[in-house]
């Protein structure tokens, strides 16, 4: 059923490269190998950029900086696996930051803080992540159920955690005192913060989700094409609630870890968390529409725009125009892993 | 927190008035109208951005006290970033109350001030505004109504944080900025304090300014960099707030560096001062927002009671800076005692106690 869907899309020129293999035209071979390449295109830019940056400041290199880089990646890795989910299927979340404070106030509230005097220990993770989980449970209801597109759907989830997470906190910080949960952060295993770990871990639950689980070629095919899906058997208000409530309990832990690694929580702990996960999944490869790339191309996005962040500040490239670096980065990322001759439209 | 400062964007814009909503426009509607009598006390305006910081929660606080001590009436809007319906709940405000009221705004963007002030004077109201105002706005072209506006000397505070910290690390070595957002004047202003302070101390090198828009989570990220490309050459670190400054520390915690490495703030935070007692920050500065939020109100209160007159009172007493507190180790115990532990007890009749000075032309 996945095949269909992909062959559904390719136009008849490059179905046919593929399709005819015994008889290979110079053109045809050209596609196809031009298309792997691209697929390879934000390793070789991750590659790239690590190659430039090292020769500037080999202190880029050292184990102690990519262990940081690895600190660095931790939150915003764990909350992209999320995201990959929702748009692979070709829809958008924009509910990560409010459910990411959801997280993060859960968890302070619920274990040691200097706020209440409760202190229920890892069952206030245990909360913190069921508690987004819900979050996501309800986006993928409102879509599904009110037929809202899930960009406004999400954005309303987003509100109503920033709305909810503000309120119980009564606007101030509300810091974490529990030495166990920030030891997530500050204790090291083998060198690397127990967040990485986590995130690692993270990785490879997401990695099982989307290649072992019928769940996960379910959400790539409704991502292929919904209708077809739908007429080879999957039920896809099934598979999207399900979708978004998987990326609510990774926002969970990504809020957990970030709660852990500031050792506070307010409302905004996840401004500005929104836009990098989903720049993440887009310069890595999966496209907006749906249906392709997948949690390793976002792997390779997170740690190129980790890596960027990391290494403008090595080479001491001036604040006042990272930014414009970064857009830069982007598009060429962007512009690089997509076959835009295979795109009919661009809106 | 200085959140006003702050704001990410549009993105922010639009996410922050919807989130506000309804919330104080309903305050608004559901107050009973009410008749202007002789002697009646007026109705209290508190108007800010947020409840969602730190900050702006304390400046309710303090407005709070001070409307219980001279038992008035309170009522908060809050603007949620959003100036329109900032300027929409204080207008429906004044026509509920008749003009008998007294506004302390802290204006959601400098360009709110003007239509604020100009609804306050049309209907009568006294209004005093902090922060924001344009700068060709005078409270003198609307007498007796625009009492005062207050602000805060940004320069003097990044300055006296640069003190600190050189203080703190023996008075030589380097040091690393992290700024506020850019555009910012509070950012423009701390980094102006920053570089007038460095030029005087040559045995300080300021090894890089970066900026972290405000945010302790950029700022942890910053920071753990800055230690891959400079190492043990950091001996402090400058931030323009203390929610930067306490996400510095927190990646200097992950690396064993908190409490080696001294960190400098401005605002005033519980996270700063609680570092303040720890030794891990070696100051923070406060505007003190308590006494924002109920002197505001009290210079508004007394002049709707008659009791001085503001056309009378001197230049100074309409635009002027206010006094900020440095908390180091040396008053950090005695501030937390008063101002964190429990609430500060202040005398409200004391309007110019803590004028500094007039506001400088930009």
């Amino acid at each position: 059923m996945t095949l269909h869907s992909e062959q559904a899309e390719f136009p008849p020129q490059s179905r046919n490269a593929v399709g005819a293999p015994r008889r290979p035209s110079l053109a045809a071979w050209k596609t196809t190998a031009a298309r792997r390449m691209r697929a390879f295109a934000p390793v070789f830019v991750l590659v790239a950029l690590c190659i430039l940056i090292a020769i500037a400041n080999p202190n880029f290199i050292e184990l102690r900086n990519l262990i940081r880089i690895a600190n660095a990646a931790a939150v915003p890795l764990t909350l992209a696996m999320g995201t990959t989910f929702v748009i692979l299927m070709g829809s958008i979340d924009l509910s990560a930051e409010g459910a990411v404070a959801i997280a993060a106030t859960t968890l302070v509230l619920l274990a040691a803080n200097d706020s209440n005097a409760s202190n229920f220990g890892w069952w206030a993770v245990l909360a913190a992540v069921c508690a987004s989980g819900f979050m996501g449970f309800l986006s993928g209801n409102i879509q599904t159920g009110l037929r809202i597109p899930s960009f406004m759907a999400t954005l309303g989830v987003w509100f109503i955690g920033l709305g909810v997470s503000t309120y119980l906190l009564g606007g101030s910080a509300v810091r974490l005192m529990d030495p166990a949960l920030r030891g997530l952060a500050l204790t090291r295993f083998l060198e690397l913060p127990l967040s990485v770990w986590i995130a690692l871990a993270a990785l490879a639950v997401a990695i099982f989700i989307q290649y072992f689980t019928r769940l996960g070629l379910h959400i790539v095919a409704i991502g292929g094409g919904e209708d077809l899906a739908e007429l080879s058997g999957v039920n896809p208000r099934r598979v999207r609630i399900a979708a978004f409530t998987i990326a609510g309990l990774f926002y969970g832990v990504a809020g957990v870890l970030a709660a852990a690694q500031l050792g506070q929580s307010n409302s905004v702990i996840g401004d500005g968390r929104l836009f990098a996960a989903i720049t993440a999944v887009v310069v890595g490869g999966t496209a907006l529409t749906g249906g392709e790339g997948g949690v390793i191309n976002t792997l390779v996005g997170v740690l190129i725009v980790t890596v960027l962040g990391n290494g403008m500040v090595l080479l001491g490239i001036s604040p006042y125009i990272q930014q414009t670096v970064q857009g830069l980065m982007i598009i060429a990322a962007v512009a690089s892993s997509l076959d835009r001759l295979r795109l009919k439209i661009v809106k | 927190m200085m959140e006003r400062f702050s704001m990410p964007g549009a993105g922010a814009l639009t996410r922050r008035s919807l989130l506000g909503g309804a919330a104080g426009g309903l305050a608004a509607m559901a107050l009973p109208r009410r008749a202007r009598a002789a002697g009646d006390k007026p109705l209290l305006v508190t108007s800010i951005r947020s409840l969602s910081n730190p900050y702006h929660a304390v400046w309710k606080t303090g407005a709070e006290a001070f409307a219980k001590s001279v038992g008035a009436e309170h009522v908060t809007v809050v603007s949620e970033g959003n100036s329109e319906k900032g300027i929409a709940d204080i207008k429906a405000l004044l026509s509920k109350s008749g003009g008998h009221m007294v506004l302390n705004s802290d204006p959601n963007d400098t360009p709110d001030a003007r239509p604020i002030v100009e609804s306050c004077f049309k209907a009568g109201a006294y209004v005093v505004t902090q922060w924001n105002k344009p700068s060709d706005l005078h409270p003198e072209s609307f007498n007796p109504y625009y009492i005062s506006h207050i602000e805060f000397d940004g320069i003097k505070s990044g300055s006296a944080i640069t003190e600190a910290l050189i203080k703190a690390i023996g008075g030589s070595g380097g040091i690393v900025a992290l700024g506020g957002m850019i555009s910012t004047t509070a950012a423009i202003e701390r980094k102006k304090g920053l570089d007038q302070t460095l030029a005087a101390h040559p045995n300080i090198q300021l090894l890089d300014f970066q900026v972290a828009n405000w945010k302790a989570t950029e700022a942890y990220d910053l920071t753990s960099s800055l230690l891959t490309r400079f190492g043990d050459k950091i001996k402090g670190i400058w931030a323009a707030n203390d929610d930067m400054g306490s996400g510095a520390l927190e990646a200097l915690r992950a690396e064993g560096l908190a409490g080696k490495v001294p960190v400098v703030g401005i605002d005033g935070i519980k996270a700063a001062v609680d570092a303040v007692r720890k030794g891990e920050f070696a100051a923070t500065i406060t505007s003190d927002p308590f006494w924002q939020g109920g002197m505001g109100l009290s210079i508004g209160y007394h002049a709707a009671m008659k009791a001085f007159d503001p056309t009378k009172e001197p230049h100074e007493h309409r635009e002027f800076y206010g006094q900020t507190t440095t908390i180091a180790k040396d008053n950090v115990e005695q501030y937390f005692k008063t101002n964190v532990d429990s609430q500060p007890t202040y005398d409200w009749n004391d309007l110019w106690g803590r004028v500094v000075g007039p506001i400088r032309a930009s």
